[in-house]
């Protein structure tokens, strides 16, 4: 009897001591304490607590890298430049950097884990970045596959953006889709208007946040936006502008028309907007209006094809044809600056024919959707 | 059998819903490479090798996106359209590849049958073998993908 | 006995446990992990190389509590629990260890340590050294060397279906059909070894 309550008490008592040592361990190997990270060389600076990924740390200080995967190491959107700190590149991270990203030090904010000191470079643009609350205010029904979303923003009540630029909507889980997504998409509304987001999406088949969007979402829910982001901007300038646009590529052609239209720009521009059939045409009305409203804007949808019976009285043809006999009639083709959006195939013939009438390719703007 | 660290987290991967509705895995309860034996064997009995059905669907994608949304013919029975959707989705095998989300539908004029796939399926089935799981939006029946494209 | 001597007495233990006691392919310990991550050699070297790491401190540690613990209070039937626990307790460790001071290696071999805790090489080796009454220092090399052999086993299974994707099985006969064939084959070529040496 003695000697089994000797056994019982010596081998608990193993457990117990290896379990506090363990416990133990864990408090002073994996207590990463404060951590000091600076931003651009001193620009930005903050104390964390340490042990958790760049990405996710950056996060809770409200600086919002893009990243899809949901920090899976899988999207890499995340791509942060560490100067100082970060130590060697992991293998999750190698199949997703070239030569040039790994001498620059470039890494997945997503797997970098803030263990010490350190030393980032950010565009600056992302610290414009954050994150609003809103309220779907309107759907509208454009076509068959096309709808406008009117966003009232909440927290913060307003946003400031350049028109051209992009947010990204948070799709939460729903039937079907378990998992929250972000999803890109322009900006299409009035800047005048600071406190509206307006976006101009088409339903992808299958896709999960657009089906989120056309099917679950309904007025007067609230939603979660980040942004804005993007590069594809109206230069200041005075020479004539063209616009190529098909499908939701619209959206931010919009937005660039209701800028010019608020800061009385006289500029000549021509918007050529390309779709299949006349079902696909939408916005004919509003960009009329742009064309009263604007000293010297034309609109010109061109449907490439028009369903027997469907009476199209328009131009007919392929976007990019029809606006290469329109440049080539125009003495001062060479001038124009082009702004492009739509799919890949769409921006790389718009280039084709942009540069064969003589627009030299830094003088085309574009926004693939990629 | 235990699973390798590798093969759980891709495994995960697919069936996360993060990229593609309902994930790659769709509701298939078979493991993947149950998934990808099934079809292998499919496409063998169809006397097919899964690169040369990769190759065609590539063609044909190539064919459609000329077309820019428009249906574009391809030989006497076959047509095709190419559709482009914002953003690009990751291949989710460890390796650096993204793709357009652009979606080639083929039409198969006499009989009006009409199979559609991503550029990502194309990836998928010449890397991988991977058709998706039953379930998945996205899932492609070799059978029925061999009779659209390879009809004359 | 002199120090070359023992020198050469703890050599034929090393050698012994790697080649003629092959603890994976002459025991038949740490199957199932050797089944399930011999599909790359990549992968399987990482394993590997964990399992020799953990196999040699943890037969030192179990040693230690053996002779120091069980022993002295003639307990030595709690053996099995003791070291299981000892070898998870030492699993955890070296995992918190190496995610704080090497993430490079945490990411290359960090994940296989969990899948160690539960391979019955290890705990067999433990046993073994119990068993045959090894002296601390012969216990470390034989540890060491049962580590070796079951790497070296892996590997070789590894390589051996990395080139076995190339070949035309029949299909009942894939997977874990085939590979438990081959560690047969494997078994019989190293049974071959038997009596070269003895480490017992």
């Amino acid at each position: 009897m003695g000697t089994t309550a000797v056994a019982i008490f010596i081998i608990s008592g193993v457990g117990a001591f290896l379990a506090t040592l363990l416990v133990f361990a864990e408090r002073v190997i994996t207590n990463y304490g404060d951590i000091e990270i600076d931003i651009n060389s001193g620009e930005k600076k903050f104390t964390v607590k340490g042990g958790g990924s760049l990405l996710e740390t950056l996060n809770a200080q409200k600086i919002f890298i893009p990243s899809a995967c949901g920090g899976r190491g899988t999207c890499a959107y995340c791509k942060v430049r560490v100067t100082e700190g970060a130590g060697s590149l992991l293998p999750t991270e190698e199949p997703y950097m070239n030569a040039q990203e790994r001498a620059e030090g470039i890494r997945l904010s997503c797997q970098v884990k803030v263990r010490n000191a350190l030393k980032i470079q950010i565009p600056e643009s992302l610290f414009a970045i954050k994150e609003y609350v809103c309220v779907c205010e309107k759907i509208t029904d454009y076509t068959y596959d096309m709808k406008q979303f009117n966003l009232k923003l909440v927290d913060p009540p307003t946003i400031k953006y350049t028109p051209g630029q992009y947010i990204q909507f948070l799709a939460p889980a729903y039937e079907g889709s378990p998992e929250e997504v972000y999803r890109a998409y322009s900006i299409s509304s009035d800047p005048a208007d600071k406190s509206t987001i307006e976006l101009i999406v088409r339903r992808v088949p299958d896709g999960i946040c657009t089906t989120y969007l056309f099917d679950h979402l309904k007025e007067g829910d609230r939603v979660k936006i980040n942004g804005p982001y993007g590069q594809f901007l109206l230069r200041d300038t005075s020479v004539p502008i063209i616009f190529i646009a098909g499908g939701s590529g619209v959206a931010p052609i919009k937005c660039m028309l209701h800028e010019m239209k608020n800061a009385g720009n006289t500029r000549k521009a021509i918007f050529f907007f390309g779709v299949r059939t006349t079902k696909d045409l939408f916005l004919i009305d509003e960009m009329k209006n742009f064309e009263k409203e604007l000293a010297h804007f034309t609109f010109v949808p061109a449907v490439s094809q028009p369903e027997e019976g469907s009476n199209w009285q328009g131009v007919t043809g392929r976007v990019t044809n029809v606006a290469e006999d329109y440049l080539k009639k125009q003495s001062d083709a060479k001038e124009y600056e082009g702004y492009l959006c739509g799919s890949p195939g769409m921006i790389d013939s718009s280039i084709r024919v942009l540069t064969a009438c003589g627009i030299p390719e830094e003088k085309i703007y574009y926004d693939k959707f990629s | 059998m235990k699973k390798s660290p590798q093969q759980e987290k891709l495994e995960a991967l697919l069936k996360s819903s993060k990229f593609s509705m309902c994930g790659f895995m769709g509701d298939d309860k078979r493991n993947l490479w149950e998934v990808i034996d099934t079809d292998a064997t499919a496409i063998e009995k169809l006397g097919k090798k899964q690169e040369e059905i990769a190759a065609r669907m590539q063609h044909l994608t190539d064919l459609a996106a000329s077309g820019l949304g428009d249906w574009v013919q391809v030989g006497k029975n076959l047509q095709v359209s190419a559709d482009d959707n914002r953003g690009m989705i990751p291949c989710p095998w460890p390796h650096h590849k993204r793709c357009l989300k652009r979606i080639t539908t083929a039409r198969h004029s006499a009989t009006g049958r009409t199979i559609r796939w991503s550029d990502l399926n194309i990836h998928l089935i010449k890397e991988h073998g991977f058709f998706e799981g039953r379930g998945s939006p996205f899932r492609i029946e070799p059978q029925e993908l061999v009779k659209i494209i390879f009809c004359e | 006995m002199t120090l070359s001597s023992h020198m050469i007495h703890l050599m034929v233990i090393l050698f012994a446990s790697i080649f003629t006691d092959n603890i994976l392919l002459a025991r038949f310990l740490g199957m199932c992990s050797f089944l399930a991550v011999s599909r790359q050699v990549k992968t399987a070297v990482g394993l590997g190389l964990a399992v020799v790491f953990v196999m040699t401190c943890t037969v030192a540690l179990d040693w230690l509590a053996y002779r120091y613990i069980l022993q002295p209070y003639q307990i030595e039937y709690f053996r099995f629990i003791l070291f299981i626990v000892i070898i998870a307790a030492f699993v955890q460790f070296i995992e918190m260890v190496i995610e704080r001071y090497s993430p490079v290696l945490y990411q290359n071999l960090g994940i296989f340590l969990p899948l160690i805790t539960v391979n019955c090489a290890i705990l067999g080796a433990s046993l073994f050294m119990v068993i045959r009454e090894y002296t601390l220092l012969e216990g470390i090399f034989f540890g060491l060397g049962s580590g070796i052999g079951w790497m070296l086993a892996i590997v070789a299974m590894a390589g051996i279906r990395e080139k076995l994707t190339h070949a035309r099985i029949p299909k009942g006969l894939q997977g874990p059909g085939i590979t438990l064939i081959i560690a047969g084959l494997m078994a019989l070529a190293f049974i071959g070894f038997t009596g070269v040496l003895s480490g017992g």
